[in-house]
């Protein structure tokens, strides 16, 4: 334990200020401060699960540029499913279901295939478009909502039990779970070892006798999942209906974060709440109108925060090594 | 390789496919397919526009914004108008959805090739194109909705730009709120910073303020250029946060980002009760089925029916250029009409009179 | 790392490849020589054909749906010089991504660095306007030269504070859009336009509209393409990008500047995104609104990945886009079809010129390797 905080001491330190700021806003300023927290972690829980997709792809060596249209495709058919047969769970199925075809479609243009990563992350892309937008049908309503989910124990926590475990539907906890999960099976079990070695160096893990391309195929498309649980998100619960290119570049933005996040699931998500939270307070400067930015300009203040903290903070961050290129055996 | 066989097969079904399609050719090719056409159903109804150019056949048509005609929202409403109208008057009615704000001109000229009598032009930013248009085709008559020309440049009588007070729309809704309010917060989530809304946000406040000078009204604007009025999530998250801080009444208007903040609040506890919203542009009540728990109204201006009429009165000859004023007001209070406290629906109603014979004035310029 | 810059190979239908395999005479030995043209030929097909089924779905007869496309697109009264005047910009955003494409970079920023030389282009045209012809030249100057400070910006994060390209140009596109509108509504805005974002009209002097049915802006794009492909296949500075692109370790090691490349690449797309702003604004609707942009920064990715990278071929793909989306609306206004149409094709041409499986099927263990846009993600 001494070692390990030893070895990430920027990072303890970072954390400790972080949250210790947070804590003092949270009691000074209790009129806004909660709901500014709660705005935060909203806007980041799709921008969480879409940008764990991108670690896990990027993390077996696959670039996926379409959770945009994987999302979208996710919302489109989540809703109107559930619109169609009266019940939210087919709903939810059915989008996470296209989420995981929409995975599988990646993977098997791109790995089977060898594809050319881009190019099959920017046709879904499209695709999705176009589809959720000649097929839309206007007028259709949700028959339900998604529950409130309330932690017990954890919700009484003063400022992070009101964000995190309480107020908010299960997906909500989902995407906590997910990050801690995907974090811990990355770097402490023996699928995330393969997964990461697949990614860095595919012909030493073919050499020791991994699978390259199905372990990709599998984690790609397994992946998806998480990109059709946001896209039920966007249209299901944050909203409750689904609109044209509603996803609005929130699948482009997850991997802005993913790259923040320096491809590992907990940074990502720690970015992803940071991202959310300049958000908020871009909209609570344009809200109160105290002093006269216009709101195009206050608007733009999330964006200019990451470039800045990028440009003045980060270090060179490495991608994984064999991100972006095809496997192909040697004796084939 | 297995897969690769279905490369072979897929377009070898698809070519055999589309061979037996090949001879049912001309059901579809006239241009009355489901979205195109709409005055199908009147009798001795022009069924095509191919005798427009004919005195006898009255035919209208529509260009959108860089929208769609199910956009519940003005492009909807003003299509909705113009198919009205066609029927009403035993005419033909045809649409286009522009897909690039470059092509407003050539896609209006796809209707004065056709010799079309009446063109409906929806949003602003299609004024340039219109009323060139209008200079080129004097025969044809123009009707651009939300397009305020400028009396010195615009001199062509075929035009007439139809506008509304969104204004008074927003300041009846707003003292409506500014009586309801037990916080005296308000809040307003709304679409793009453009003159139709500000004018909308604008009269809210002032109506808030009047009818309760202790209110304070929150206003976010959508900040991204594109995909303003279509962002519900945003929408949603904004009209939350609202919330959480104590507005009890949330105006949203913006399209579909609007929707999303009504849907939300319409989720929130107390929604009905404690917590109200008000919608835009129409009666959201139908349009936005899921937002009935806190719907109490919605500040609406009478796109369809300034359309239907201002396109009824090319007919009859009776068509002003320069520029028409539509109607704009308050949408019924549907369920809410017995939880309205009686006072209020009278202070309420009082404003809006003394607006429409314009001895109340709102104040706003943009 | 094996095959990473190919885009000498792939040539476009119009633009046949130089090197022919005179060993296998015959048809079949100038088929494969040619593969990649045949290729796109049998993908093209195919992709109509779905789009056929499409179609006749919605109750359409293809074959009517697809004449119309084509008048609508080139050959009704003036249809022709619109295809172009939409296929200009397209080559220009292609270029955009062709450029740092070559040194590995990926640019998804050409929609913020057009929308930047299209405000600042239309509003120096408008204030040069007196000077006509010279007034278009400088706002296409201003507007290249604020474009290329973008991709500049980009360029220097990226070398000199390793900040990934994809999250700069994402962050400045909604940097760019936000400030865009801001101007159009506050310190540039028309008068008297009560709230309206625009900008002033550009005077008629300094329009740049069609000359003889054929728009300015598309002979500047086409000279532009050729240029650039001059540049890349043809100078130093175009092996230094396709080495860089290549192979970062060995263009080191060759004494290559490297970070100097990869400012270079992204200052130049930038600037031909901001040049296509330009070109919009003053031939277009001669004045900035922020409409204007539509997608054509994000276009120009879907050009650059049809035309594989090679800036000749950025001409015939944008053609081709162009032409969909010029034929959409009148599709729509004579048959009915929402124009949503046309982007659906072009994912299926996309996808079908793209898989690697087509010319594995078509040419068996002959089939040529395809580029691979990909390598440039990392790093």
């Amino acid at each position: 334990m001494g070692t390990w905080v030893q070895k990430n001491r920027t990072t303890v330190v970072l954390a400790v200020v972080v949250v210790v700021a947070a804590y003092v806003f949270y009691y000074a300023k209790n009129d806004i401060a909660p709901s500014m927290f709660g705005a935060a972690w909203d806007y980041a829980i799709p921008l969480v699960l879409a940008a764990l997709v991108g670690v896990i792809g990027e993390r077996s060596g696959v670039v996926n540029i379409g959770i945009e249209g994987q999302m979208l495709l996710a919302a489109f058919a989540g809703f109107f499913s559930a619109a169609a047969t009266g019940s939210m769970v087919v709903g939810i199925l059915a989008g996470i279901g296209t989420g995981l075809l929409a995975g599988g479609f990646l993977a098997w243009t791109t790995v089977r295939w060898r594809m050319d990563q881009i190019i099959a992350g920017v046709v879904l892309n499209i695709i999705a478009t176009g589809i959720t937008s000649f097929y839309l049908k206007s007028g259709e309503i949700l028959p339900g909502v998604i529950p409130n989910l309330r932690v017990p124990l954890l919700a009484d926590i003063p400022l992070l039990g009101e964000v995190f475990f309480s107020g908010r539907s299960w997906i909500a906890s989902v995407a906590i779970v997910a990050a801690i999960g995907v974090h811990l099976m990355l770097f402490h079990t023996r699928w995330g070892l393969r997964t990461r070695a697949v990614g860095e160096y595919p012909s030493a893990a073919d050499t020791a006798g991994i699978n390259v391309e199905r372990l990709r195929m599998i984690n790609v498309t397994v992946a998806g999942s998480l990109a059709g649980l946001a896209g039920v998100y966007l249209s299901m619960d944050a909203s409750s209906s689904f609109e044209r290119d509603m996803t609005a570049g929130r699948g482009f933005l997850a991997l802005a974060i993913m790259i923040m996040g320096a491809w590992r699931p907990l940074r990502a998500m720690a970015m992803a709440v940071f991202f959310g939270f300049v958000n908020a307070v871009a909209s609570q400067l344009q809200q109160t109108g105290g002093f006269s930015v216009p709101p195009q300009l206050t608007g733009t203040l999330p964006y200019v925060a990451v470039l800045v903290v990028l440009a003045v903070a980060a270090g060179r961050v490495r991608p994984p090594g064999a991100v972006g290129q095809p496997y192909v055996k040697k004796d084939q | 390789m297995k897969s690769t066989r279905y490369l072979v097969a897929v377009p070898a079904a698809l070519a055999l496919a589309l061979a037996g399609c090949g001879g049912s050719t001309g059901t579809s090719g006239s241009g009355s397919t489901a979205s195109g056409s709409g005055a199908s159903g009147a009798a001795g109804a022009p069924t095509d526009d191919s005798n427009c150019a004919d005195a006898a056949v009255f035919c209208v048509g529509l260009v959108t914004d860089t929208g769609k005609v199910d956009d519940k929202s003005f492009n909807q409403s003003a299509h909705e108008g113009a198919m009205a109208a066609a029927k009403e008057e035993g005419g033909f009615y045809k649409y286009i959805e522009t897909q690039d704000a470059k092509d407003y001109a050539a896609n209006i000229s796809q209707f004065t090739n056709k010799k079309y009598d009446v063109i409906v032009t929806v949003g602003f930013l299609m004024a340039d194109a219109t009323t060139q248009a209008a200079a080129e085709n004097p025969d044809t008559k123009f009707i651009g909705v939300d397009q305020n020309y400028d009396a010195s440049k615009v001199t062509a009588k075929n035009v007439t730009g139809l506008i509304f007070p969104e204004d008074q729309a927003g300041y009846g809704a707003g003292y409506l709120a500014g009586l309801m309010t037990k916080t005296n917060k308000l809040g307003q989530v709304l679409g793009l910073e453009i003159p139709p809304v500000q004018k909308y946000a604008k009269g809210f406040e002032a109506g808030a303020k009047a009818a309760n000078p202790k209110v304070t009204v929150a206003t976010v604007y959508h900040p991204a250029a594109d995909n303003a009025f279509n962002d519900p999530v945003w929408g949603a998250g904004e009209a939350k946060k609202m919330l959480a801080q104590d507005a009890d009444i949330i105006f949203g208007a913006g399209g579909n980002t609007g929707n999303g903040a009504l849907q939300e609040i319409a989720k929130a506890s107390g929604a009905g009760t404690d917590v109200f919203c008000i919608g835009v542009d129409t009666d959201q009540w139908d349009t936005v089925p899921a937002a009935r728990p806190c719907l109490i109204t919605s500040a609406e201006k009478l796109i369809s029916q300034g359309v239907t009429d201002t396109v009824k009165t090319a007919k009859s000859g009776e068509f002003e250029g320069l520029q028409t004023l539509g109607q704009a007001g308050l949408a019924p209070y549907h369920d809410f009409e017995s939880k309205i406290p009686a006072d209020v629906k009278a202070k309420v109603a009082d404003v809006v009179k003394q607006m429409e014979a314009g001895t109340l004035k709102t104040g706003v310029t943009l | 790392m094996s095959e990473t810059s190919t885009a000498a190979q792939p040539s476009p239908p119009a633009e046949p490849t130089p090197r022919e395999p005179r060993d296998r005479g015959g048809l079949l030995a100038y088929l494969i020589g040619h593969q990649s043209g045949v290729v796109i030929v049998v993908a093209l097909v195919i992709s109509l054909l779905v789009g056929a089924a499409l179609i006749r779905y919605q109750g359409v007869n293809p074959a009517y749906a697809y004449e119309t496309l084509l008048r609508e697109a080139l050959v009704t009264d003036g249809a022709l010089t619109r295809t172009l005047q939409k296929t200009a910009p397209l080559v220009l955003t292609g270029l955009a991504v062709v450029l740092p494409l070559r040194v590995g970079l990926f640019n998804i920023g050409g929609q913020g660095q057009l929308v930047t030389g299209a405000v600042i282009g239309a509003w120096v045209a408008y204030v040069a306007g007196g000077l006509g012809f010279v007034g278009a030249l400088l706002g296409m100057v201003v507007g290249v030269a604020l474009g290329a400070v973008v991709g500049w910006v980009v360029g220097v994060l990226k070398a000199y504070r390793g900040v990934h390209e994809v999250i700069s140009t994402i962050m400045l596109n909604y940097i760019i859009a936000g400030i865009s509108f801001w101007l159009a509504v506050g310190p540039l805005a028309a008068a008297g336009n009560s709230g309206i974002a625009q900008t002033e009209l550009i005077p008629e002097a300094a329009r740049l509209d069609a000359v003889a049915g054929v728009p300015v802006a598309f002979v500047i794009a086409a000279l532009l393409a050729v240029v650039c492909w001059w540049v890349l296949s043809r100078t130093t500075l175009g092996f230094r990008f396709n080495t860089v692109g290549a192979n970062r370790g060995a263009a080191r090691y060759a004494g290559i500047p490297l970070n100097r490349i990869v400012i270079l690449a992204m200052a130049a797309g930038g600037g031909l995104a901001g040049l296509a702003g330009a070109l919009e604004a003053e031939g277009t609707l001669h004045r900035f609104q922020p409409a204007i942009a539509g997608s054509l920064g994000f276009d120009g990715i879907t050009i650059a990945l049809l035309a594989r990278a090679n800036p000749l071929a950025t001409l015939p793909a944008a053609l081709l886009v162009g032409i969909l989306r010029t034929g959409a609306a009148g599709l729509q206004f004579s048959t009915g079809i929402a124009p949503e149409i046309v982007d659906l094709l072009l994912a299926i041409i996309l996808l079908m010129v793209s898989i690697p499986v087509l010319g594995t099927w078509l040419f068996r263990s002959r089939a040529a390797k395809v580029s691979v846009a990909s390598t440039s993600w990392g790093s």
